[in-house]
């Protein structure tokens, strides 16, 4: 059993943008200036946080996904996470041998070969020399570089190189595990054999971070999230809140200026769980309230559901084109039963009023994100509940 | 999340400061001894990296580790036979086996400082992507010309004979000599490296070092040819005890513990004191430079 454990206590960590006096000629200034300045925590030009009181706590079995905007503080939580960069204030602690799967092939010297560079960089990344003897041969076959062990690794191609140092990584049995971004290396075999050995690390009950822009990567392996945004967590929950959050924040329809609607969405609530299977149904509740009496007539509510791994439109509806009416004054709640016919992901639930004069979307309620986990196991964009039989013999 | 963690919008909330803790010199350095034991394997590896990549695609080979040492001892035998002519005294073998001592020694110091200065800044990309006591590194450097110098020392050992030079209890001596040679250019070169970082033109400083520091160095001369004053002053470096050390004991067989005359009869050109004065240099710059680079290197990663 692990034993590996993450705590990160409101974290602050500050940076200067421009250049950092690299001469002693600068030093002598800037250390006057540092002497008189009385508070050392207030931030002097160029200086800003890069994050800003981040708090989690990670035990045998979490699994933490990290998202947000270019920028919003992730790679620097990464940095503190592997003690890279320690924080301006606050603890980060890191119980247990620490796996990090960001640059596994950052201590490949070009000169040396495969087989030493095997050596040295399982040195770096904290596994003995016995260790690593043991596990030679595992790691040489996962790499898939038999042939040219003994070959300087400045002759590899860039795959290579990175499956060489994506396998020793593979192989340190981690009591944490940090994951960047880089989950993807190498041609679609080696692709799938390493997001299978990920998956397996993932899963053996050790704190996990995850850092992807991949939201479908954050939903599928992660049992919690948070999202930040210029270093500070916006939100922090599960994967669907935070993925929600992140995409209806950055996501288009964000409006300039409030549209004015007869009919206005005052909430959305999905039904049932956060994951559900492929093939399932939600339910899709807007509460909402007539304003405008005289207009309401012209218009309806609707909902549509988007793909988190590149935004697109996958399904879309109205209470109009159902073919119901709305009722022309007071509150009332338009629910709508879905099935998710999809394949597993995160989809993202907008709510939508619609002109059904002009026929166009007036502006966009609140939203909300789903997943869907699990079911058939099929290809392409369509869930189709499939079913197979085979016979053999004479029957038709 | 096994605590709530509600949703903080800290805004201008003042930070929590970290108190830092009151570090004793002390704790510092049972912080880097512990360092030094949990990643002796890369300490290893990395001074194996060094080693490997300087002989490969290298058509001399091993012979680079005494090339140096040899051109230094070379350029010193030519000096002292120009100077011998002016002079009208030859320079004889004794004299020149202590230079050979002594180049080997200095080439030593020199290669380390230059390696280990620049190893900080040399592995950019593993001090700002992975995490290990920075210290590792430099102490590579030094590992790495300790190989080198063995190799010389060994055919040095060989060579000596043919200058006459035999074995005595003095050569004991060279044991602690050498230590203190260890420590001071290790507490050198942790302190170049480190102020390497975060000033680029230490580099400048220290290519100074390297240059001339052999004018201010008692390795072509010894201090006793600037007689009894002279000889005070150039003992100040804190390599001179140790090279003069070095040659005395191992090529003239003489006991450290006794303080020896010039050779001119006047004054005296080593006492027991530069023992001291060398181990008073050695346990200070190690020290010193431990500790600072200890203090520093966490932000090694942000400064590089």
């Amino acid at each position: 059993m692990s034993t590996g454990q993450v705590e990160f206590q409101r974290v602050w960590k500050k940076f200067r943008t421009g250049e950092i006096h690299n001469r002693l000629r600068d030093f002598i200034p800037a250390l006057v200036a540092r002497a008189v300045r009385r508070r050392p925590d207030a931030l002097a030009g160029g200086e800003f946080w890069a994050v800003r009181d981040v708090s989690f706590r990670l035990g045998p079995g979490d699994a933490l996904g990290i998202i947000g905007p270019n920028g919003a503080g992730k790679s620097t939580i990464l940095k503190l996470l592997t003690q890279i960069l320690r924080p301006t204030h606050g603890h980060c602690l890191i119980r247990g041998r620490v796996g990090v799967l960001i640059e596994v092939a950052a201590g490949f010297h070009p000169d040396l070969t495969g087989r030493e560079n095997i050596f040295l960089q399982g040195a770096i990344m904290g596994m003995p020399r016995r260790e690593i003897l043991r596990k030679f041969d595992e790691i040489v076959a996962f790499s898939g570089v038999e042939w040219f062990l003994d070959t300087p690794v400045k002759r590899y191609s860039s795959g290579m190189h990175t499956r060489l140092g994506f396998a020793i990584a593979a192989h340190l049995d981690p009591d944490v595990l940090i994951i960047d971004e880089a989950l993807a290396v190498g041609d679609a075999a080696f692709q799938a054999k390493a997001i299978d050995r990920i998956t397996e690390l993932v899963r053996s009950a050790i704190p996990v971070v995850v850092v992807s822009h991949q939201l479908e990567t954050i939903a599928s392996l992660c049992t919690e999230a948070i999202l930040l945004s210029r270093g500070m967590a916006v939100q922090q929950g599960t994967p669907a809140e935070c993925i929600a959050a992140y995409l209806n924040a950055g996501g288009g329809a964000a409006a300039d200026a409030p549209v004015v609607t007869a009919i206005r969405i005052g909430d959305l609530r999905l039904g049932g769980a956060d994951a559900v299977p492929s093939g399932g149904r939600i339910t899709i509740a807007l509460t909402c309230e007539v304003a405008d009496k005289g207009t309401a007539a012209s218009e309806s509510v609707g909902v549509r559901l988007r793909s988190s791994q590149n935004g697109e439109s996958v399904f879309e509806t109205s209470v109009l084109a159902l073919g119901q009416d709305l009722p022309l004054s007071g509150a009332f709640v338009a629910r709508f039963d879905l099935q998710l016919n999809v394949p597993p992901g995160v989809y993202l639930v907008e709510s939508f009023v619609w002109n059904r004069m002009a026929g166009r979307e007036l502006t966009s309620g609140p939203g909300g994100a789903v997943q869907v986990r699990g079911g058939p196991e099929f290809q392409g964009p369509v869930q189709m509940n499939p079913l197979v039989r085979v016979t053999t013999g004479g029957e038709r | 999340m096994n605590q709530p963690s509600p949703l903080v919008s800290p805004g201008t909330l003042p930070p929590p400061a970290t108190a830092r803790s009151a570090d004793s010199v002390l704790s510092d350095l049972r912080a880097i001894v512990r360092d030094l034991i949990q990643f002796r394997e890369l300490l290893v590896e990395l001074t194996l990296r060094d080693i490997r990549i300087r002989y490969k695609q290298a058509a001399m080979g091993v012979f680079w580790a005494i090339l140096t040492p040899l051109v230094l001892l070379l350029s010193g035998w030519i000096l002292r036979l120009a100077f011998g002519r002016l002079s009208g005294e030859t320079p004889n073998d004794v004299v020149m086996a202590g230079i050979a001592v002594k180049s080997l020694a200095w080439a030593f110091f020199v290669g380390a400082l230059a390696f280990g200065t620049a190893s900080i800044t040399a592995n950019l990309s593993l001090v700002t992507k992975t995490y290990f006591p920075r210290e590792i590194l430099p102490l590579a450097s030094v590992l790495t010309q300790l190989v080198d110098a063995g190799i010389g020392t060994v055919a040095l050992a060989v060579t000596l004979p043919f200058f006459g030079v035999h074995l005595s209890l003095a050569f004991l001596w060279a044991l602690p000599l050498i230590l203190a040679l260890i420590m001071i250019t290790t507490g050198a070169v942790l302190l170049g490296s480190c102020a390497n970082v975060f000033f680029r033109d230490a580099k400048h400083l220290v290519q100074l070092v390297l240059s001339f520091g052999i004018f201010f160095t008692p390795v072509f001369f010894s201090a006793g040819n600037f007689g009894p004053a002279g000889a005070r002053l150039v003992m100040l470096n804190p390599l001179a005890p140790v090279l003069e050390g070095l040659r005395l004991s191992m090529i003239e067989g003489h006991n450290l513990l006794m303080p020896l005359g010039a050779a001119s009869g006047a004054g005296v050109v080593w006492t027991p004191w530069y023992l001291g004065y060398a181990a008073l240099w050695a346990f200070g710059l190690l020290t010193a430079g431990a500790v600072l680079f200890h203090r520093t290197e966490q932000v090694f990663a942000e400064y590089v």
